[in-house]
């Protein structure tokens, strides 16, 4: 287990540094310097010092270690357009907001999503497994916009329950954490459901039925113990699903989240931001993936030697 | 999706009359399609699949044939046309500009639709290279190769496609297809390599290979027209992530530029004025989702109807 665990986390390092190349590159790739857009010309001088000033007149390789290093350091740089706000202050400011707006999403969709995957399973073709299964067919093709949109309609501006948007009373916190959770909440129910009808058709349950334990003992001990370990990898592709859905819900309900900022970052060229939230995301993610595979091998000690 | 214990015992019905067919024309030389015909047999005792089939085939129907025959033109502004609701001369309503919404969306439908089965191509055909090379070299190559997938999997698609958009500095139709394709094609990639891992194993490839024929031969011969199947299946489970992505990016206004819209772009207008006029969201975000749900049971019908061992997890 140790080797398997030692091995693991050395691999996500080589991956960390090429997902930063990557994003490197493709900012490099991006036209436009962000000091010429502005109203007046810029004079030559004045360019150049700002290019030096952000270390934009180095080599390329110069800036990637360079860049590497900070990241290393926990410094994202300064950002290229805010004069007086480096990235390191714009995700304190705004990754926390995110994090709880993803944090209570995802933590709704498992409460709520596994126990309907259990049920549906359980009722297997019958009218609630129907309704279920229908109800999470729509959570998964209705497209997030229109679920946030109608919420706000309804809830909001029709019922007046909750605010329309914003980001701070536990009221204003409600719809766009329920509009966010709504994929991942049916995804878990369909995995769940998924994973419970095919254990269900194990021997060793058919042996348990045979030597006449009780069903609920059957359910509880036999079949959920090992449906509910392979849910657990469904979480690291959630991440990246939430992180997608993020930018739409922060966006219609004016949170001053992450997902915001990056989209403003982008059309402001401001590099160093958009790179700096990018590369942040990403070692979420990977991080994310390496605790999941940690913990599915630490689970079911079969897949270690698949995943080393 | 799971069978019922009916459609169950149907296909053992459709499987042992098809052998038996096979025994009377013994004589006959053995089609090479049967395997298809079997499949299609299969795919068309599924109603939920015929279903969303029809439904898939009415959502192209309309996107075609719309601007044909819709009188309207739909760039034309007509501000003493504004904000009508549905009715029979405009059956989705007007917008804030007059323009009609049944021909808008018809022709927003083309976008996303176009966009959609273009990225999905280009998933398809980087994910087949990509895990085809993987999984037939195998060793080392295949190692890391794999490495890296690993790492890239689960990466959200939309921070990439946005910078990708940014580089290029406009946003058209192709422009977009490439953002959307630029960090989709993973799990295509892992599933080709190991379908061609599989596939490898197979008798017929060790024949081949024993009887000298080269790699190209064993590739494009034995291994990848086998893998069409999958191929097709993933088209319809890769296409509704494309459309969707569109739209979400159009959504936040990255998308094509107007007066041409997509649905995602039809929907921001929607959002713009959802207080006012809620149906302007609705209409192009059901019809997204009548493109996703019938693409995914299609996808799913597919996948029953050309492997019946794998009754594979919704």
């Amino acid at each position: 287990m140790l080797k398997f665990v030692v091995r693991r986390v050395l691999w996500t390092i080589p991956i960390i540094l090429l997902v930063i190349f990557m994003t490197f590159l493709m900012m490099r790739a991006i036209k436009g310097s962000p000091f010429r857009k502005s109203e007046r010309a810029v004079p030559p001088a004045v360019l150049e010092n700002l290019n030096r000033k952000f270390g934009l007149d180095k080599p390329w390789y110069r800036q990637y270690f360079q860049y590497v290093e900070n990241v290393a350091t926990l410094d994202l740089g300064p950002s290229l357009v805010l004069r007086n706000q480096d990235v390191n202050s714009i995700v304190k400011e705004h990754f926390p907001i995110s994090a709880e707006l993803g944090g209570l999403a995802m933590l709704l969709a498992i409460v709520v999503g596994v126990p309907l995957g259990i049920l549906a399973a359980l009722r297997a073709n019958k009218v609630t497994d129907y309704l279920l299964m229908l109800f999470a067919n729509l959570g998964f093709a209705v497209p997030s916009f229109l679920v946030a949109t109608l919420f706000i309609y309804f809830f909001a501006a029709k019922l007046g329950w909750f605010p329309t948007n914003g980001w701070g009373s536990a009221s204003s916190k409600v719809l766009p954490v329920v509009a966010l959770s709504l994929g991942p909440l049916t995804y878990f129910a369909r995995i769940v459901r998924g994973q419970m009808l095919e254990t269900l058709q194990q021997d060793y349950v058919r042996t348990a039925k045979a030597k006449g334990l009780r069903w609920r003992r059957i359910v509880t001990v036999h079949v959920l113990r090992n449906s509910l370990i392979p849910a657990v990898t469904a979480a690291g592709p959630l991440l990246g699903f939430l992180v997608t859905g993020s930018f739409i819900i922060e966006n219609i309900f004016a949170i001053p989240g992450i997902g915001r900022y990056y989209v403003t970052s982008v059309s402001g060229r401001d590099y160093s931001t958009v790179m700096g939230i990018t590369v942040l995301l990403a070692i979420l993610i990977i991080v994310a993936n390496l605790v999941v595979d940690i913990l599915y091998g630490y689970l079911d000690p079969r897949t270690r030697e698949q995943r080393t | 999706m799971v069978l019922n214990p009916q459609e169950e015992s149907l296909r053992e019905t459709v499987v042992s009359r098809e052998s038996e067919e096979l025994r009377f024309e013994a004589g006959a030389a053995l089609r090479q399609s049967s395997l298809w015909r079997d499949a299609l047999r299969r795919f068309t005792h599924n109603r939920g699949a015929l279903i969303a089939m029809v439904a898939f085939l009415i959502m192209l129907l309309y996107v075609v044939v719309t601007p044909w025959i819709v009188p309207y033109d739909p760039n034309n502004v007509d501000f003493s046309a504004s904000y009508l609701t549905p009715t029979w001369s405009h059956p989705f309503g007007t917008d804030q500009f007059g323009r009609d919404l049944f021909l808008r969306t018809a022709l927003g439908g083309r976008i996303s639709i176009g966009i959609g089965f273009a990225a999905t191509v280009a998933i398809m055909v980087i994910g087949i290279l990509y895990g085809a090379i993987s999984g037939f070299v195998g060793g080392w190559l295949d190692n890391g190769m794999m490495r890296i997938l690993d790492a890239l999997y689960g990466l959200p698609y939309l921070p990439f496609a946005i910078i990708t958009l940014a580089i290029f500095g406009t946003v058209n139709f192709w422009t977009m297809v490439v953002a959307l394709t630029v960090a989709s094609w993973f799990t295509t990639a892992r599933v080709m390599r190991g379908q061609i891992i599989t596939l490898k194993e197979n008798d017929y490839v060790r024949s081949a290979r024993a009887i000298g024929a080269r790699w190209n031969r064993i590739l494009f011969r034995h291994l990848l027209p086998n893998t069409l199947g999958l191929v097709i299946v993933f088209v319809f489970l890769e296409l509704p992530g494309v459309v969707l992505g569109e739209a979400f990016l159009s959504f936040l206004g990255l998308g094509i530029n107007p007066p041409n819209a997509s649905w995602g772009s039809l929907a921001q207008d929607g959002y713009t004025q959802y207080l006012s006029h809620p149906h302007i969201i609705v209409i192009p975000s059901v019809a997204i989702a009548w493109l996703i749900l019938s693409a995914f049971f299609i996808a799913d019908g597919l996948r029953d109807a050309l492997d019946p061992r794998t009754e594979g997890a919704a």
